[in-house]
């Protein structure tokens, strides 16, 4: 790959966060692309800690934690601030969790890439309320155990689809990108950063402590959503086209599941019911990119 | 030079004058004028400035601590339901010590929908650490704005200028409106004391421990503290150049005072008529306006009282459960102070309800007459309502 | 304007904001488990009779290593230019990537690594120890007694071979066919192990009165002599004159004592040794028949041999065996006997017997006998038991006071005979015998065990003089040890050969030779098994940016200040080459 900073390290040693943390190793690889001419907006999430207490500071970037919700709008605020003291190389990032894009922040980010922000809106994905103790979010997949979709009351309802929410507003760039695919990551976290206007990447970035497995399965078990398609790596410009990145080999759902704790009380119905839903989405995403390469 | 400007657009010339550098703010009435004007400074040049056009008040805030940590002037307006939708906000900017000016034009809270003169929106942000101005009239609210950029810049804390709907935003009057040099020798360009700075990579607002925390909030206080020193001092400056002065309270005929009124907002002015009609049948009344609601002008207000035997405070605003805010905050200032006079509180005009002379010399002729304050508050100029309509 | 009266005593910020790093947050203390580099074995080298180490041999061919692939073979074994051609190489069948897709073509690669040091005449730059005063006699130039001198050589030792026969090489000059093994192929590697100074004398035959009474100026004799003389059909008819001896047969084809055989030859046996009569005879212009008394997959000789043998034209007769030969105007009418598969014995063969009378004759211009070999003298067999005996698993040792030690080595004591069983027998007696010399009988077999390439039996003459390899763990690395994905599909080169038709027009060698780029591409499908070849995962997947890159050999290390034992560098390993291990609670370290 052609990045001639992939040896640099714009985060340090001695983070807090757990054993494993997916999302430590997203912000390494994206940071490894985007270099240090960055500013990083971190609203609430897991990296509110892992970052470090005052006075500490794990990133070698400038950055402004934020509220909760405010993600795409405080970004907004530092692009304006920028821009208008004439500096318009700085990057733009927010960092944000899946509760902090997908739910609380939903709005100032559609807000935000309405008005085509020049930005690069980065969600990891741990797919719950992680920092809070794993509450479930519409980021949660279906059939998942969360504390607050306790026992037999699993969510039984599908994750939310961001990155299709997101193409809706027809932004320059939105992609899916995984800790186990670090190349692509940091290809498209390099792409998005030679763009203007809004960008979207979307980090899947397992969580060892929230899903009830072993840390040294996190990456591979981002690799393996990637492999069953319940995760598809794909980028999509101007919210037409759509390039899918990786073509997996055809894996069965079952295996990434129950590797999971999250997932444990799953049956074989269920999983199969999941296994439809994963091929339907999958199906549905070849065909978006299927009528992109007509059109194009 | 005098213009006749509404008080909507007195809030707009300050901007342009402060040269405010980013803009962000979402309609709402009565606010809407202030941003309309500034949004066409920003289209025609004659402001350079980022205007966002954000989808909600909750980010227009949220974009200006991001433009504000970035080391630029900043400056939104809202009323009402958006300062209460900027509520989590307000606390988040004075904690990170942004230096942001809000234009804050008093409406009252829904239900039922009302969209008239009413404090209760801005009382009920009282604790979040911004520094609050209530302003009589277009000139103060034009004066008071730039100032506002002056003092938060120098406190590294958020200030809210708080102007009556309609009564004041969109009233016009003759505002001077100063020259642009007079306003650049008050307020230079501004030079952050943190910011946002790739040579000198921090991080800002991140997890503050026990440990820490609670000297952090000190910090804040402390910066209150300096907050009215410096208005002082700031307003002797800004005199000094543009010639005005209008205080952190006024006392109007306070000296020999029997009964002092306590007032706020547009409701001085007409104060002040009343006032000036029962002195001339000899009545020893004064007015004392607060104009700088936190930090609470504790001092002054405890000195300029001292020759009053009673004190009226009427507040367009309530506390339920307790009382007019004003008055709270009145009474908190005294009694620690022996002997000081007795407080009465009054609420009037909510919701946009006229106060009207009348209405100010029975709350003077009540006072008079009382011999001591029966409840913490009333109502006045309360109506028989029929509770049979609209019940079923 | 008036000047600006700014006061000057502004109360100083305290604000939520960093001027440290987190770097002062010694994270590993939470660690419980602890990351480790760790190589391990690859099963290719546990199941290489000569320990060769495959694995690191694949990943310095992938480098375009040629030199240092082709003396990481030699440490283990003086004949990559033989094995590569005549090895039944075991290491393939136990390729994990076998279960991924094909195993790695190994022995076309050695042999890739020989014919690249042959063509750029590469130089040894092994190092020998330090001389020692012991002299050895090596009785037999073949592959064992050849083995035995390279290794007690690079030792520091004296080593005298003594060939009874006029050149050095044993069955690898007389027993192979040269389409199998040209000899230049077998010279250069013999005169590799003069050059290391091992002296060869041909022409000279030891009896047993040469160690016998303590009349040697020898501490010890190596004896690979090997099988030289064929076993006895024991039917009538044998003996008649005309009747060949298939190892007879191939060494005067290489003395050039063989012309055009016509019409059909029958060769009776299911051995290398059958297949390659069969397979020269053929040459030779011969309809030949293959006669078995099992079935194909039963055969002793190497599966691909037979293959190419059928591909040839020689025609296969399973379940049949002579009971009688008899001559009839210059031909011979062989009758066979049915067999039928009553069973199994042991593992592979299948247990026969007569199926009744079912009988028929064959008769044939000519016939060779192939059924296996013995020693030809009863004393190169080790005796019985005796006191001072050690067997080990590729030679046996039998130390007396008063004489030299007697190593039976080679073919004499191997279960499997084949070449790379040979070298593993000549690397063990020589390692045996410096055990011996410097510590005694009773620390060969422990010491030996030490440097064992995996449980056994190949040991490593690296790990014994205590180089790299001795670091790693013997613990194999099985298939599901593997991250297998970080590893592509990619079919097996196909070795380049000889077509049939031209093969039988002569003796030129059927394995044609590979380049360097598709040695290369093939090298690089090999899973490196155990073994680390910087492919830098574990330094990119520390989510703590704890694996730094450094000088040490290694390349990196972890620093465990701030490791919180997550195990990722671990699995994310594709090679297996760390280990993951519980933290000692009270290391001081």
């Amino acid at each position: 790959m052609q990045l001639d900073n992939l040896n640099r390290e714009h985060m340090c040693s001695g983070h807090v966060g757990c054993p494993g943390c997916g999302a430590a190793l997203a912000m390494r690889f994206l940071l490894k692309a985007l270099g240090n001419k960055t500013i990083m907006i971190i609203p609430a999430c897991c990296w509110s800690i892992i970052a470090g207490p005052y006075p500490q500071s794990t990133l070698k970037i400038p950055v402004l934690h934020s509220a909760f919700e405010t993600g795409g709008a405080v970004a907004s605020g530092v692009r304006a601030a920028h821009d208008i003291k004439g500096d318009t190389e700085t990057t733009v990032v927010t960092w944000a969790g899946d509760g902090g894009t997908f739910d609380i922040g939903f709005q100032a980010l559609s807000g935000a890439v309405e008005r085509n922000e020049n930005f690069i809106y980065v969600c990891y994905d741990n797919e719950a309320y992680m920092n809070t103790g794993v509450q479930r979010s519409s980021s949660t997949p279906y059939g998942a155990w969360t504390t607050t979709t306790p026992g037999q009351h699993w969510k039984r309802l599908r994750k939310k689809n961001i990155v299709e929410a997101l193409v809706a507003h027809r932004i320059p760039y939105a992609a899916t990108a995984s800790i186990a695919f670090p190349e692509d990551l940091m290809r498209k976290a390099k792409k998005a950063k030679d763009m203007a206007g809004s960008r979207f990447i979307h980090i899947f970035s397992s969580c060892p402590t929230g899903w009830g497995m072993p840390s040294e399965m996190s990456v591979k078990i981002a690799r393996m959503a990637v492999q069953t398609t319940i995760f598809p790596l794909y980028e999509v410009e101007d919210g037409l086209r759509y390039t899918i990145n990786y073509t997996p080999k055809g894996y069965l759902v079952n295996e990434y599941f129950r590797l999971q704790g999250r997932f444990k009380h799953l049956t074989e119905e269920d999983l199969e019911s999941i296994q439809e839903m994963v091929d339907e989405d999958w199906n549905l995403l070849l065909r978006k990119a299927g009528v992109a390469l007509e059109t194009s | 030079m005098r213009h006749v400007l509404e008080g909507s657009h007195a809030v707009s010339e300050a901007v342009r004058l402060a040269r405010a550098q980013v803009i962000s703010a979402y309609p709402i009435t009565p606010q809407t004028h202030i941003v309309e004007q500034l949004s066409e400074y920003c289209a025609n040049g004659t402001l350079n400035a980022r205007f966002l056009r954000v989808e909600s008040e909750h980010s227009a805030l949220a974009a200006l601590i991001g433009a504000a940590s970035s080391g630029v002037r900043t400056f939104t307006a809202t009323s009402s339901q958006g300062l209460a939708l900027m509520h989590e906000l307000l606390h988040w900017a004075s904690g990170a010590r942004l230096p942001i000016v809000m234009a804050q034009v008093n409406r009252a809270m829904a239900p039922g929908w009302n969209i008239w003169a009413d404090q209760t929106d801005s009382l009920a942000q009282r604790d979040t650490g911004w520094v609050q101005f209530y302003c009589e009239n277009g000139q103060e609210v034009l004066d008071t704005t730039i100032q506002a950029f002056r003092l938060a810049e120098w406190v590294n804390l958020p200030v809210m200028v708080n102007l009556d709907a309609f009564f004041l935003s969109h009233t016009y009057e003759p505002v001077d409106v100063p020259d642009q040099k007079s306003v650049d020798s008050f307020l230079p360009p501004y030079k952050p004391r943190f910011q946002l700075d790739l040579a000198n990579p921090c991080a800002f607002n991140q997890l503050a421990p026990p440990n820490i925390y609670m000297e952090m909030r000190h910090n804040i206080q402390m910066a209150m503290d300096e907050a009215f020193t410096f208005f002082e001092q700031m307003e002797e400056e800004f005199g000094t150049i543009l010639g005005r002065r209008h205080g952190a309270v006024e006392a109007i005929r306070c000296d020999d005072a029997e009964v002092i009124l306590i007032t706020s907002g547009t409701v001085t002015s007409t104060s002040r008529q009343v006032v000036a009609k029962l002195r001339e049948k000899g009545e020893k009344v004064g007015l004392l306006k607060i104009k700088l609601f936190r930090p609470f002008p504790l001092n002054l207000l405890r000195e300029l009282t001292k020759p009053a035997s009673k004190i009226a405070v009427i507040d367009r605003n309530f506390s339920f459960g307790a009382s007019g805010i004003f008055a709270q905050e009145v009474k908190a200032a005294l009694c620690n102070f022996p002997g000081h006079p007795p407080v009465y509180g009054y609420v009037a005009g909510l919701g946009g309800r006229d106060i009207t002379t009348e209405v100010i010399e029975d709350i003077y002729w009540l006072t008079k007459n009382s011999t001591a304050p029966e409840n913490e508050s009333s109502w006045v100029g309360l109506r028989e309502v029929d509770h049979a309509v609209g019940q079923s | 304007m008036a000047a600006q009266q700014t006061p000057t005593n502004r109360t100083p910020l305290l604000i939520p904001c960093s001027y440290l790093t987190t770097e002062g947050n010694k994270t590993g203390s939470w660690r419980f488990l602890r990351p480790r580099y760790e190589e391990k074995t690859s099963p290719c080298s546990a199941a290489c009779p000569a320990g060769e180490d495959i694995g690191r041999v694949e990943m310095l061919t992938a480098q375009g290593s040629f030199k240092e692939a082709w003396e990481t073979v030699m440490m283990e074994n003086p004949f990559p230019g033989v094995c590569g051609r005549v090895c039944y190489h075991p290491c393939e069948q136990q390729c994990n990537r076998k279960e991924f897709d094909e195993p790695v073509a190994i022995h076309s690669l050695e042999r890739f690594l020989a014919d690249t040091a042959s063509r750029y005449e590469l130089q040894l730059s092994l190092q020998k120890l330090e001389s020692k005063k012991q002299k050895i006699a090596i009785v037999g130039s073949g592959p064992s007694g050849l083995a035995a001198g390279y290794f007690l050589t690079l030792l520091g030792y004296q080593a005298d071979i003594f060939e009874a026969l006029p050149e050095p090489g044993g069955v690898l000059r007389w027993g192979i066919p040269l389409y199998r093994l040209p000899l230049s192929i077998l010279n250069r590697e013999i005169a590799q192990i003069r050059e290391l100074g091992v002296q060869i004398h041909c022409g000279k035959s030891i009896s047993q009165e040469f160690w016998r009474g303590g009349k040697s100026e020898y501490d010890a004799i190596f004896l690979g002599c090997g099988h030289s003389r064929s076993v006895p059909l024991k039917i009538s008819g044998e003996d008649l004159a005309g009747v060949k001896d298939g190892l007879q047969f191939l060494a005067d084809i290489r003395r050039g004592e063989v012309s055009a055989l016509d019409g059909t030859a029958a060769v009776i046996g299911g051995g290398n040794t059958a297949v390659d009569t069969a397979r020269s005879a053929a040459r030779f212009g011969a309809k030949v028949i293959l006669i078995y008394r099992r079935r194909r997959q039963d055969m002793p000789a190497f599966a691909e041999e037979v293959e190419m043998a059928l591909e040839e034209g020689v025609e296969l007769w399973e379940l049949q065996t002579p009971v009688n030969i008899a001559a009839q105007d210059g031909d011979f009418v062989v009758t066979l006997q049915h067999m039928h598969v009553i069973g199994k014995d042991g593992q592979r063969k299948a247990r026969v017997k007569p199926d009744s009378n079912k009988k028929k004759k064959i008769r044939v211009q000519h016939l060779f006998k192939a059924v296996g070999t013995e020693a030809s003298e009863t004393w190169y067999e080790p005796p019985k038991k005796t006191r001072g005996m050690l067997r080990l698993s590729n030679c046996v040792l039998l130390h007396k006071s008063r004489e030299p030690t007697l190593v039976y080595g080679g073919d004499l004591v191997a279960d499997i005979k084949s070449v790379a069983h040979a070298v593993a027998s000549g690397k063990q007696a020589a390692i045996a015998l410096d055990i011996l010399f410097h510590e005694g009988l009773d620390a060969v077999r422990p010491r030996l065990q030490s440097c064992l390439v995996a449980e056994g039996p190949s040991i490593s003459w690296e790990t014994y003089i205590g180089g790299p390899r001795s670091l790693r763990n013997q613990r194999v690395v099985r298939y599901s040890d593997l991250n297998t994905d970080y590893f592509q599909f990619a079919p097996m080169m196909i070795q380049p050969r000889l077509l049939p038709e031209e093969r039988f027009q002569s003796f030129a060698e059927i394995n044609l030779k590979i380049g360097a780029s598709l040695a290369i591409r093939e090298a690089e499908r090999c899973f490196n098994c155990g073994l680390c070849n910087q492919c830098d995962n574990c330094q990119l997947f520390c989510p703590e940016i704890a694996v730094t890159r450094d000088n040490n050999p290694r390349g990196r290390h972890i620093n465990y200040d701030y490791c919180k034992g997550c195990g990722l560098c671990v699995v994310e390993c594709p090679r297996n080459a760390m280990i993951l291990e519980e933290e000692l609670l009270c290391d001081t370290s």
